[in-house]
């Protein structure tokens, strides 16, 4: 009960819970005046941009450390790991003037650019275990077939490796969807705001408009509940894989 | 050393490594053989280059700057001239001497982060348990719900938590005063510290307990079932099992479990940023990470921000280290 109470209240009771009578209003008012619209956009773009970017990156990098034994590997393994660990707060002071310094403030661009950086460590570490898990032999197979090693990756790795590549996509989109801190500090400029920060213009200093916030926070919910939902299986299978290691 | 991609025919088209392509596979059996072992070498790198490129200039170079900026008199006239000013260790030293970072700013971190990690790992687990029992179509319902928990962005879920304790039209203000237990004026959640980390509390380990119960659900379902029937049979019970079979068995997994919560807990940003007086307004509920951006963004002092980001990082980097540790441990990366 507890579970259903904490996962789902929030998220889609919300507006079941709220006293006054429901209507659409809230959402039309978010999406047709308020410009939430446009932070959805901003926001896809920016998520598709990361999830790609990070995606290739990452695949590459993995099927490296994965399926290559060479000097220094191991040291490349504990990298990304650490920089994992490196909190945002540490490295948004310097990115924003490096970001600056760059002319890309206020740019999509630029902040898709950080966050293929902070995807791929993650993203490195989960699909090394996919691609560490494809058997010898089919590769071995493959040769013997007389394929060339790019052949292989792309008609034998990659096709194995594609369920990872699935969980790893929900992260990479998930990380740029929800990031707070970055889009904060990058975007100035209202129309380039992505719907984490867009969100604060329904909070006011001394009054709130709940029915919006709530309306805007369920509009940003919902598409990573349908990407979550569209690779449930590929995504749970992956979690259990990764995580058992 | 035996591997079977020394076998491979050289001259592949999509070749990145220097191996010569006018070799051909089939002539001599020398050059060719020199030359896949030459691509044998470079071709992980190659691979590698773009990602670590990336990390490096996005990732390790702020870092580095990060470091750098920590011993400057950085303020808003360097921001715009560009010109440093190295003060040595001094920034260091006017936050090592500081009462508020030991009296406020640095228990609010590690106090929460303790709580929540024990809260989170416990809930998780124990949603990991019910998950284990139920049938398949219940578990994958439940499932759902619980990952919907973790793909709620942040900042939304923050302002649902916010919406719950609001003082004025709250769920949770109504519902005291119905029973009486506030006046007509309400209570305010925000303004007192451990109240405001309560509900800080609260929405972390919402958010974060999903993490926590996939992960552990995917050890318990390697825990041999035979186990747990021969401790039924020797009359343990529900707790004994629990405590006897499974966490000695699962102990690696709540070990990166409760490290990665660590982390992440140290270093929470929106969920209190966003709370009433998170954003400064409020100085006795700033944790580390706040304050750092407090002070570099809003008081234009981005050394000292630095500095305080840099002692953050730093007991990051030890949590880690622990962490890596735990990882090399069960072989694997060897």
């Amino acid at each position: 009960m507890l579970v259903s109470a904490l996962s789902q209240g929030p998220s889609s009771g919300a507006d079941a819970l709220l006293p006054t009578s429901i209507t659409l209003d809230n959402f039309r008012f978010v999406l047709a005046e308020a410009g939430f619209l446009r932070y959805l956009a901003n926001s896809l773009a920016v998520a598709g941009l990361t999830v790609a970017g990070s995606g290739v990156l990452a695949l590459l990098a993995a099927v490296a450390v994965a399926r290559f034994r060479f000097r220094l590997r191991t040291t490349v393994l504990v990298m990304v790991l650490i920089v994992q660990m490196v909190p945002l707060e540490a490295l948004v002071i310097p990115l924003f003037l490096q970001v600056r310094d760059l002319q890309l403030l206020n740019s999509l661009l630029g902040l898709a650019a950080v966050y293929i950086a902070l995807a791929l460590p993650f993203a490195v570490w989960m699909l090394r275990g996919f691609a560490a898990a494809v058997p010898a032999e089919v590769e071995e197979a493959a040769y013997i077939d007389g394929c060339s090693w790019g052949r292989m990756f792309w008609s034998v790795l990659l096709p194995l490796v594609a369920p990872g590549l699935v969980a790893t996509s929900v992260f990479s989109f998930i990380t740029a969807w929800n990031e707070f801190i970055l889009a904060l500090t990058f975007m100035n400029d209202s129309d380039q705001y992505t719907v984490a920060v867009g969100l604060r213009q329904f909070f006011g200093q001394y009054t709130t408009d709940w029915g919006s916030v709530m309306a805007a926070s369920t509009v940003i919910t919902l598409p990573v509940m349908v990407f979550f939902l569209l690779v449930q299986r590929g995504l749970v299978a992956g979690l259990t894989r990764g995580a058992v290691r | 050393m035996a591997d079977p991609r020394t076998a491979r025919p050289a001259g592949a088209p999509a070749d990145p490594g220097p191996a010569p392509r006018a070799g051909g596979a089939r002539t001599g059996p020398r050059r060719p053989r020199l030359s896949a072992r030459t691509r044998r070498r470079w071709l992980p790198w190659t691979l590698l280059a773009p990602a670590l490129a990336v990390i490096a200039t996005l990732l390790l170079a702020p870092l580095a700057r990060v470091v750098w900026l920590s011993v400057q008199d950085y303020g808003l006239d360097n921001v715009v001239s560009g010109r440093s000013d190295y003060i040595g260790l001094d920034n260091y030293a006017d936050l090592l001497t500081d009462r508020y970072l030991w009296t406020v700013a640095l228990p609010n971190t590690a106090v929460f982060a303790l709580v929540a990690v024990a809260g989170t790992v416990a809930f998780g687990t124990l949603v990991a348990l019910l998950l284990n029992t139920l049938a398949r179509p219940a578990r994958t319902a439940v499932l759902g719900c619980i990952l919907i928990a973790w793909a709620m962005p942040a900042v939304s879920g923050t302002y649902v938590w916010i919406w719950i304790f609001d003082v004025d039209d709250g769920p949770v203000r109504h519902v005291l005063q119905a029973v009486g237990a506030v006046g007509p004026g309400g209570f305010n959640w925000f303004a007192e510290r451990s109240a405001f980390y309560a509900i800080a509390a609260l929405n972390v380990i919402h958010h974060g307990f999903p993490f926590v119960a996939v992960t552990v659900l995917a050890g318990l379902l390697t825990v041999p079932r035979e186990l747990n029937e021969a401790a039924l049979l020797d009359g343990a019970g529900a707790w004994q099992r629990f405590r006897h079979v499974t966490v000695p068995i699962l102990r690696p997994v709540f070990a990166v479990v409760t490290v990665l919560s660590t982390i992440w807990d140290f270093k929470v940003f929106a969920q209190v940023y966003l709370m009433p007086g998170g954003s400064g307004g409020n100085r006795d509920v700033l944790n580390l990470g706040v304050w750092s951006y407090v002070r570099s963004f809003a008081n234009q002092s981005y050394g000292l921000g630095s500095a305080v980001a840099v002692l953050l990082t730093l007991m990051l980097l030890a949590i880690t280290v622990g962490y890596v540790r735990t990882l090399f441990r069960d072989e694997e990366l060897r």
